[in-house]
């Protein structure tokens, strides 16, 4: 006999304290349910999990202790498993602890049935499925997880060719509009350049013909100098149209010189509504919509004038039969997503918004896209130059802005300018009055710059006829040295591009360095960098255009001279 | 033939009169093998699995169809008829005493009585009406359906059929009892559970018997008696049984109750 072994009257009891042992504290719940499914026997485990006393339990229902959904299905389901085939096997339920928490179980059941096969109890052993329910739940998650990418992926791979199919044509209307940018840009050089000569050409002309008419008004009448005076009349006019047209063609080929300034767009488009009303004539109705709040807009004031005339024309052309236009105003934001979704190169940020609707003949997506093109014009021959809305368009991208037209046959057309918002600090300068300078000449010495030799002397004997004292010079070295040599020049009037490393700009910022009292008078037939960044005239620079009259010349010496 | 075959359709005994016995929800036509044979010997006894459960043509189910109580309802008219049956008894358990209830409202020359163990026309309580369950418990009944959870779902199957971790003793066993494919018993919980037949039961001409278990979770006591006060001729038999299913845990009794009926 062994140490270990207990005496034989204590053996039954140790031999009982082991089985007690057993059963209250095994690894899983035991739960005694007698044949009329009241809890008659639970062990300490289950109460432990559960929070609830061997009283709580005993003489209910295991189903009492289920949640709602459990309750429903034991009942309708496990229990008539039970009783058909004498047991069920991990049944997932969630046991409600006495604190309220669920506790996640797996659940087997017995019938334990006499010899005869009468019920005598049912033995349920529950096991805590805590961190099953976990892995079950994470596995169900991953398998979802997988489904969801699986799905992406076959949704990826039916819709391959249509995907690639619109990235082929979405690449298609890139290329397409990067087309039509370019061919806008090298349009633009052409008739820039050429707009640029002819306009010394023209102010050589109009100045000719402003000399034949000084000169002809002191001939004494007779029937020749009246055919004289008609054929200049004619030839003048025809000048001026001359100069208009390439006026035009430099605001498409954005190098007209643009005074930018902050703009009351409500009172710009105030001031010009009763010239609105007479373009349109007695058929359109004129409504314009002001927002409150609107911001300034940095832009030209007499080309935004031009341009709402221009576009106002237009709108009229496209409503023989009457109809309405609209003129809006509203501040807009382009954001990123916005920008990239066009080529022309527009910054991001605050625009005022200036909408102009009619409610015409509209135009189809052929016509649309060549709207822009300087002498594209779906008017009659002679009814229009097919300049208006290239000039529109020229003025906007070189303000800054941005140009959007919304148009469809019969639906009228909306064209949305989108101009820059002016710093909030910057000053409103809209419709300052033009005080009518006098065309007076004067006693003044001007030194004239300007390399074309015949222009010079046009402008020489002008300033002459004037009164004022000139002298020229046809490169900025040569007008320096002039400016040296003569104490007594009161006026530097340079041409902006001058050949020989000296451009009017550096000539001009020289002399007034070596005399500050000395005003400036630039001119230009189309403005470089030199004096104008991104095509606006720096602050307090005066520039006269080119061609420029007689009578232009004139007032604005006068202008500067004061 | 093909209603008969659907259905899982059985029928014993050589009686002049049917009893057609419809199982509830959760189970299928072995609910009533321990009743359904003691009436072959006097009745021509009609046993069935609704659409969804047991043996019953998975294929023949349709969300649209059984939205309703009606479309099961409709099941028990067409196997009736297909059966060439009149004034026959109908005997339902749970969920079925209303679907009978119902087939009886739409065809009132089918059935002359009906058993109903364990009906109840709404399981909400509504007002004054106690149903047994909240509007939010019977939420959350259905949010656990929907959550798709193995307890309920994926495991549903293999534990109905038997042993989880022996799946090729599932398919034995599903062959005995209580069959139920769990998309379709999530879909049945959910039209049984948000069901309402009050205004139904007003309808029935036929003789009724309402065996009601003592204790109950899913058709309480109150329920019973308003079935009882709300059917024109019936009458109440509350049982010494407890639980849902009386059928099974207390055969005898349930036996002893019908026959005095019948």
């Amino acid at each position: 006999m062994s140490d270990d072994q207990p005496p034989q009257a204590t053996a039954a009891a140790a031999f009982n304290e082991d089985f007690t042992d057993l059963f209250e504290n095994a690894p899983c719940g035991y739960l005694s349910i007698g044949p009329s499914g009241n809890i008659f026997r639970v062990n300490v485990t289950f109460c432990t999990w559960t929070g609830f006393e061997k009283s709580d339990l005993v003489g209910k229902r295991f189903q009492n202790f289920l949640n709602i959904a459990g309750r429903i299905y034991f009942e309708t389901h496990f229990a008539p498993l039970l009783r058909m085939q004498g047991f069920f096997n991990e049944v997932a339920l969630d046991v409600v602890g006495r604190d309220g928490r669920l506790l996640p179980v797996l659940v087997n059941a017995v019938e334990k049935r006499s010899s005869d096969g009468t019920v005598l109890f049912v033995r349920m052993t529950i096991f805590n499925a805590t961190d099953r329910r976990r892995y079950e739940r994470e596995l169900l998650g991953a398998r979802a997880a997988a489904d969801d990418a699986n799905k992406a992926l076959l949704e990826l791979n039916t819709t391959l060719e249509r995907r690639v199919a619109e990235a082929v044509s979405e690449r298609l209307k890139t290329e397409d509009q990067l087309r039509q940018a370019q061919k806008m840009e090298a349009v633009g050089q052409l008739t820039g350049g050429v707009a640029h000569d002819f306009n010394n050409l023209l102010t050589l002309i109009i100045g000719g013909l402003d000399t034949i008419g000084r000169q002809l008004v002191k001939l004494p009448e007779s029937y020749d100098l009246a055919r004289i005076t008609r054929a200049r009349e004619m030839a003048l006019h025809g000048a001026k149209r001359a100069a208009a047209l390439t006026a035009r063609l430099l605001a498409f080929s954005r190098r007209q010189p643009l005074a930018s300034k902050p703009l009351d767009i409500n009172a710009l488009i105030k001031g010009v509504a009763d010239l609105l009303h007479r373009t349109l004539g007695e058929t359109v109705a004129f409504e314009s919509v002001a927002s409150a709040a609107l911001w300034r807009a940095m832009a030209d004031q007499g080309e935004l004038e031009n341009v709402l005339i221009n576009l106002a024309v237009n709108a009229r052309d496209a409503m023989p039969n009457g109809g309405k236009l609209t003129i809006e105003t509203g501040n807009a934001s382009l954001d990123e997503a916005y920008i990239a979704s066009i080529t022309e190169p527009v910054s991001p940020g605050q625009y005022v918004l200036i909408a102009v609707s009619d409610t015409g003949s509209g135009m189809d997506p052929a016509t649309l896209a060549r709207v822009f093109e300087p002498f594209f014009t779906t008017k009659d021959v002679g009814k229009g130059t097919g300049l208006g809305l290239s000039q529109v368009y020229g003025f906007i991208r070189q303000s800054g802005g941005h140009i959007r037209l919304y148009s469809e046959p019969g639906q009228g057309t909306t064209v949305k300018l989108y101009l820059p918002r002016a710093p909030a600090d910057a000053k409103d300068e809209t419709i300052r009055p033009v005080v009518d300078a006098s065309s007076d000449g004067g006693p003044e010495t001007i030194l004239v710059v300007e390399d074309d030799a015949e222009l010079r002397e046009f402008t020489s004997s002008a300033l002459r006829e004037l009164g004022y004292h000139v002298l020229q010079a046809s490169t900025g070295l040569a007008a320096l040295e002039a400016l040296d040599a003569n104490v007594g020049i009161d006026l530097l009037f340079t041409d902006v591009v001058l050949p020989k490393g000296l451009n009017g700009r550096n000539l001009a910022d020289e002399a007034v360095r070596r005399r500050p009292e000395l005003k400036v008078l630039f001119t230009t037939g189309y403005t470089t960098n030199a004096i104008v960044h991104h095509g606006k005239l720096d602050a307090g620079v005066n520039l006269l255009g080119k061609p420029y009259t007689f009578e232009t010349l004139a007032r604005k010496v006068r202008a500067i001279l004061g | 033939m093909s209603i008969l075959k659907r259905n899982n359709v059985t029928v014993h005994g050589d009686g002049d009169q049917a009893m057609v016995f419809a199982h509830g929800f959760g189970c299928d036509q072995n609910m009533w093998r321990l009743v359904e044979p003691t009436f072959r010997s006097k009745f021509r006894t009609v046993l069935f699995d609704h659409v969804g459960a047991g043996g019953s043509d998975l294929s023949a189910y349709s969300k649209e169809k059984y939205a309703s109580l009606e479309g099961y309802a409709d099941d028990v008219i067409e196997i009736c008829r297909a059966l060439n049956l009149k004034d026959a008894i109908f005997v339902g358990h749970s969920v079925s005493g209303m679907i009978g209830t119902i087939a009886s409202t739409k065809a009132p020359r089918l059935f002359s009585k009906l058993v109903l163990v364990g009906p109840s026309p709404r399981y909400i309580n509504d007002h004054d009406y106690i149903g047994g369950f909240s509007a939010a418990q019977i939420e959350e009944l259905l949010e656990l359906l929907d959550s798709n959870h193995m307890g309920w779902s994926n495991t549903m199957a293999p534990v109905i059929m038997g042993n989880a971790d022996r799946p090729e003793l599932g398919s034995e066993l599903a062959n005995s009892f209580c069959r139920t494919d769990p998309e379709i018993a999530k879909h049945f919980a959910r039209v049984t559970f948000t069901s309402d037949n009050r205004a139904d039961l007003k309808n029935v001409k036929a003789r009724a018997l309402i065996l009601q278990c003592s204790e109950d979770v899913i058709a309480p006591l109150t329920v019973g008696h308003y079935v009882h006060k709300n059917l024109p001729d019936s009458q109440l038999v509350v049982m010494k049984a407890t639980g849902h299913c009386p059928n099974l845990s207390a055969p005898a009794e349930t036996i002893a109750a019908i026959s005095a009926f019948v």
